[in-house]
Order: C-alpha cells, then structure tokens, then sequence
C-alpha cells in the first residue's frame, strides 16, 4: 500500500523533471518525443500509397515541389497500383511501406494519399528499424492511423500535412493559401520552428496552454480507440478535424472522445475545419461545430479554439505531431507556435 | 457475471413508449399502441413521442433523459418500448440513475442507438435488455418478428432458426448473448459502456454504412481485442449498404470472413436481425445456444 502510493507520488514528478532538464515534452507516462533528423538537400524522400490508389500522373506536381526543394523522390511500387479502392493489395502496400521505413537511404516518407486502408496494414509493420533510425512520416487523414501509432508505440515525431493529391497542378495560378500550406511541408522537413497565426473564433475559449500537439482526423481517431493505436492525450494540445460527416455523428465522435477520457486531461484544445453533410430539412441537427464542442468541455478550463488552417481544406497546414507547441488563444488573436 | 433478468409480463401490465433519440410522430406508433393493448397490456405514452420539437431530437436532453429516468423508476411500468432509435441515447446515458432500476429491474425494449443502453445494462447494470424490434416496426403488421417481442416479454423461451450461409462455421456453443449495431458497438469502446466480449456470443447488424467504414469498425473490434475470444459470432443484416466510387472490392460478409478467419469459433451469416422487417427479439445477456450445421442456424434460449 505505501509503496503504492510512494511509487505513484514519484512517477509524475520524476516525469516533470525530466521533460525541463532535457527540454522535450515527457508526461503522462510518456517517454519523450525523439524528432527524427531533418532533411537537407540532397536527401531521399519516399512516395507511397498505404491505403487509397493514385496515379503517377496524379503525383507529378509533388514530383517537381521535392525536386524544387533539392530532394530525390524515390516512387514507391504501390504508386499506379490498383486493387479496387486501394493502392495495391493489402500485401503489396505493406511491404512498400515496410521496405521505406527500413531503407536508411529514406529520410522522409510522403504518403501519396489518404482513403481508407492503414488500419488493414499497421499491426503487420515491423517499426524495429524505423525505431533505430526514426524518418519523417507524412501525410493526414487516414495516415491519422500511423500519427497514433507512432506516436504512442514508438515516441516518434510525424508531419500531419497535405499529401501528394493536394499539390496544386499548376503553381502559377494556385491561391496563395496552397502555396503556403505546400511549402509549408517543406518549413517542416528542413526544421523550422513552425508558427501559426489564425483568426479568432468569437465561441473561442481564451487562454495559454504549453503541450504535446497530438491529433487528426476526428473519425479515425474514434476507430483507434481501444486498439494499441489508441491516442493518449492527457497533458496534450489535441487538434481535431473532419469531413462528409453528419453533425449528429460529429456530437457522437465527441461523446466517444469524452466518454472515454480524452477530453478531460488536456492541455488545449484545437478545432480544425469539419465539412458537414447537410441534414435532411425538417430533422436538422440544431447545433453548430461550435455547440456541439463547448457542451462537451464546458467543466474543463483549458483554452479550446476554431477554425484552426487544418483539415480536409486548401487551409491545411503542416502540423508536427508529438512536438511541444504553445497556444496562445486571446480575443484579438490566436497563435500556436513549435516550441 | 450474473445478470439479473427482469420479471416477465402478464396482463395488465403496463408498458411504456418513449422516445430518448430522434423525433418520431405520434401517429407512426398507433398501431403498436393498438396491438400492445391487444396483447391484454396497458400503454403509457411519453410526451416525447410526437412532441413540439422542431429538430432532429424528439425533446431536449433534459426532456429525454427526465421521460425515461420517470420511465425506469415509475413501478408501474413494467418495461419500456423505445419509439424509434436514429441519434440521442449517448447524450443522455451517464445522467440517468439506474439505482431503482437495479433495484426493481424492467425490460427495455429497442435497438440500433439503443445498442449503447444495452451495452450499458449488461456492462454496468447487470440487467439483461431486450435488443427488438421498435414501435415504428409494428406498422409492418403483426409478423413472426414482432410475434417472437411479444413472445419474449411474456417469458416464452425463443428458439430461433433461419437458412444457412455458405460462409457459415459450423459448431454448437452456449453463452451468453451479447451485441447490438456495429457502429454504436465500435463507438463505445473505451467508454463506460463498453461490454467485454470473453467467451460470449456477440450479434452484429448495421444500416446505411459504406463498406470501407464498416470493414473499419470491424479492424476496431479486432484490434481492441473483442473478436479473438468469441464463444461464437452472429451476423445479421447490413442493410442499406454503400460503396465507395471506387468499388470496396468486398461485400460486408466477405469483409468479416477474412477478419474473422484466423479464429476457429462457430459463425452464422444471415441471421434475422436487422433494420429491415427480418429482426427477432433477442435478449441481451441472456444465455443462448448457437447451432450452426450445414443445414440450418439455430439460436434457442
């Protein structure tokens, strides 16, 4: 009994201690957060598909950005395969991904696209070497499978960011905010310290928060829970985004995430874009994105803020999961910044 | 774990209809109140169903979860027929007050998003629930699956039988009965509600769910550990099925063959519960013997 208690007086703060002396994010338990090396010209970056198929027309513009940036691009088998929705079959897509994740030549890997298929892959991965010699992992959505799982297994950091199939085909005429949030990607391989400015949001809840950014898509989150992918999020900033869902199924992916305990520890809460799928007239859902938030965190007092540039949008900033952010939310402005 | 069942119905008794999710208008449950009364029971209506709301919900959360909290504590009320399902029941779960439904235990009746009061009951509770068909089910007319509900409440002990599947595996388990709809299943995992599947038979059926999510919410259930030790697996209708533009490549059934072919427990596909007409009553947490031959799936109490 008292060693009980000894021991568990004794975890959080050797924990905290060790997040200061080494300056690395460390709580809950969590060993820290190893950053893998950034990239420098020169330096390989893998293309693959770990769920939905993609051309190799359609990775052109990707193709040209990482040559532009000074890096190799090294295209992956499953790139131009097919089995139905997928990049390949279940086999096929595992070990491209395997065999990038251990190529030590591989600095980075850059998931063609999103859809649906990591979680059909992840528990056959091996990450053994990925864990020597960690890479940059990029991509979001259902790569939200693998943001998780590293995250959680092996401590690692990953870039949640626009993938291949969101380069714009022709730079010259593409918005600013696409060009932004690409080069963005490439701010974040060559270890930049990543700063964000966005508008305030007049349902923001105001306040300053110090944490590990963990997070993604909203719906994939929910279908991790359980799993040894499930997120921890206790003393993290969690950010949170979706698309094509209901508002009714949006209220019950927050109810899962509060039922569960992942709401009522965290340091800051980020609200990214969430395209709803409208209602039947006559049954509407009566509450906004906003509503449906603060209801569930009403009894926590950490700053929660919208409309944060992340999500299934052209405002889709890359975002360094696992790495120490602070967020700033006040009235007249919003900020997160890489720490 | 001992689950307590409910005393079954006589006579006389009274049951009562409520709405905890989506609106449902009065006169879509006229015929089931006609044929509860025919039954020889009284019915007591909530003021959710067909009530003044304007949106999606049949009241607000207070509304909702005040009808059935009365609903649970009135002893007068012998058990509860949910009007419909739709969206509602997880907004309102943790601030009902099972004390004197534990105490005085009654049968609820429904299913879908009902799925997470049943998980809730058997998890939390211990009281088993009955996983049937709803108010709006008895405008089909009186079929042999709202007969097997009224069978069920009156303490007849349900010997189900339907055809084989050609995916079918073959065994003979008893064990308790648990499951519900696949997406509410997945989406309390990890919640209070969450139900232990060890050595339990485990239903399954789902409406209106692309094939990529439900092969999704199947890798959920793998991955959390609640497929590996199944005494045994119902699968019943996935009604209403999409697809992707790019075609999934798969059917629902065939999804859950290569999920669930590492395991060597008993399967039926098929099996009559659904959101379609075909959907026996099932009584969650209640043992169950499953007998699945080549011939022919049976499910007896």
């Amino acid at each position: 009994m008292k060693r009980k208690h000894f021991l568990s007086s004794f975890i959080p703060l050797a924990a905290t201690f060790g997040a200061v002396a080494s300056g690395k994010t460390s709580f809950d338990g969590d060993s820290p957060v190893v950053k893998p090396p950034y990239l420098k010209a020169g330096d390989t970056v893998g293309i693959c598909c770990p769920a939905g198929f993609i051309t190799i027309e359609d990775i052109q513009p990707a193709l040209l950005k990482l040559k532009e940036w000074g890096f190799t691009a090294r295209i992956g088998e499953t790139i131009s395969k097919k089995d139905f929705t997928f990049g390949g079959t279940d086999d096929e897509r595992l070990n491209d991904l395997q065999q990038m994740l251990d190529d030590k030549s591989i600095k980075a890997i850059l998931f063609a696209r999103g859809g649906y298929g990591g979680v059909r892959i992840i528990d056959r991965l091996n990450f053994k070497k990925f864990d020597r010699d960690p890479k940059w992992i990029i991509g979001f959505s259902d790569a939200t499978v693998f943001h998780s799982h590293i995250n959680v297994k092996y401590r690692v950091a990953t870039i949640h960011s626009k993938m291949c199939n969101s380069f714009p085909n022709d730079w010259n005429t593409a918005e600013p905010v696409q060009k932004e949030t690409i080069e963005s990607i490439n701010k974040c391989l060559k270890g930049e310290r990543m700063k964000y400015l966005f508008t305030p949001n007049e349902k923001n809840r105001t306040g300053i928060a110090v944490g590990e950014l963990v997070g993604g898509n909203l719906k994939t989150l929910e279908s991790l829970a359980g799993s040894p992918s499930d997120i921890h999020t206790k003393d993290k900033i969690l950010f949170v985004e979706d698309t094509g869902e209901y508002l009714y199924s949006i209220d019950r992916m927050f109810w899962n995430l509060k039922r569960s305990g992942k709401l009522d520890k965290l340091k800051g809460l980020i609200i990214g874009g969430f395209k709803i799928k409208a209602d039947t007239p006559g049954e509407e859902f009566g509450k906004t994105i906003e509503d449906i938030v603060l209801e569930k965190v009403a009894e926590y007092k950490y700053p929660v803020c919208f409309d944060f540039p992340v999500g299934h949008q052209k405002n889709n900033f890359a975002l360094k999961c696992g790495a120490l952010h602070t967020l700033g939310v006040h009235l007249n402005e919003c900020r997160l910044t890489e720490v | 774990m001992i689950i307590k069942t409910p005393p079954y119905l006589k006579k006389g008794d009274t049951i009562g209809i409520t709405c905890p999710a989506g609106y449902m208008d009065a006169a879509k449950a006229q015929t089931c109140i006609n044929m509860l009364q025919s039954w020889g029971f009284d019915v007591m209506v909530g003021k959710t169903l067909g009530s003044k709301s304007k949106n999606y919900f049949s009241g607000t959360d207070e509304e909702r979860s005040d009808e059935l909290q009365a609903m649970l504590d009135d002893e007068n009320i012998n058990a509860i027929l949910f009007g419909r399902g739709g969206y509602g029941m997880g907004r309102i779960i943790d601030k009902l007050d099972f004390t004197k439904f534990k105490k005085n235990p009654k049968w609820v009746i429904g299913f879908s998003d009902i799925t997470i009061l049943h998980a809730h009951l058997y998890t939390k509770i211990k009281v088993a629930s009955l996983h049937a068909p709803m108010a709006a089910a008895f405008n089909e007319g009186e079929n042999e699956f709202i007969q097997s509900l009224h069978k069920a409440i009156i303490g007849k002990k349900a010997k189900y039988s339907c055809a084989a599947h050609a995916f079918n595996k073959p065994g003979n388990v008893t064990a308790g009965l648990v499951g519900g709809n696949l997406c509410l299943l997945a989406h309390i995992i990890g919640s209070p509600s969450d139900i232990n599947t060890k050595n339990k038979i485990l239903f399954i059926e789902d409406i209106g769910e692309q094939i990529y999510n439900t092969d999704r919410l199947l890798y959920q259930l793998k991955r959390s550990g609640k497929l590996a030790n199944l005494a045994g697996l119902i699968v019943g209708g996935f009604t209403d099925t999409k697809d992707t533009d790019r075609p999934f490549g798969k059917t629902v059934y065939e999804a859950i063959q290569e999920i669930t072919a590492e395991y060597n427990y008993p399967v039926a596909y098929g099996f009559p519960v659904s959101h379609g007409k075909e959907n026996y009553a099932l009584k969650v947490g209640v043992n169950y013997t499953l007998k699945i031959t080549k011939a022919k799936t049976q499910l007896s109490e």
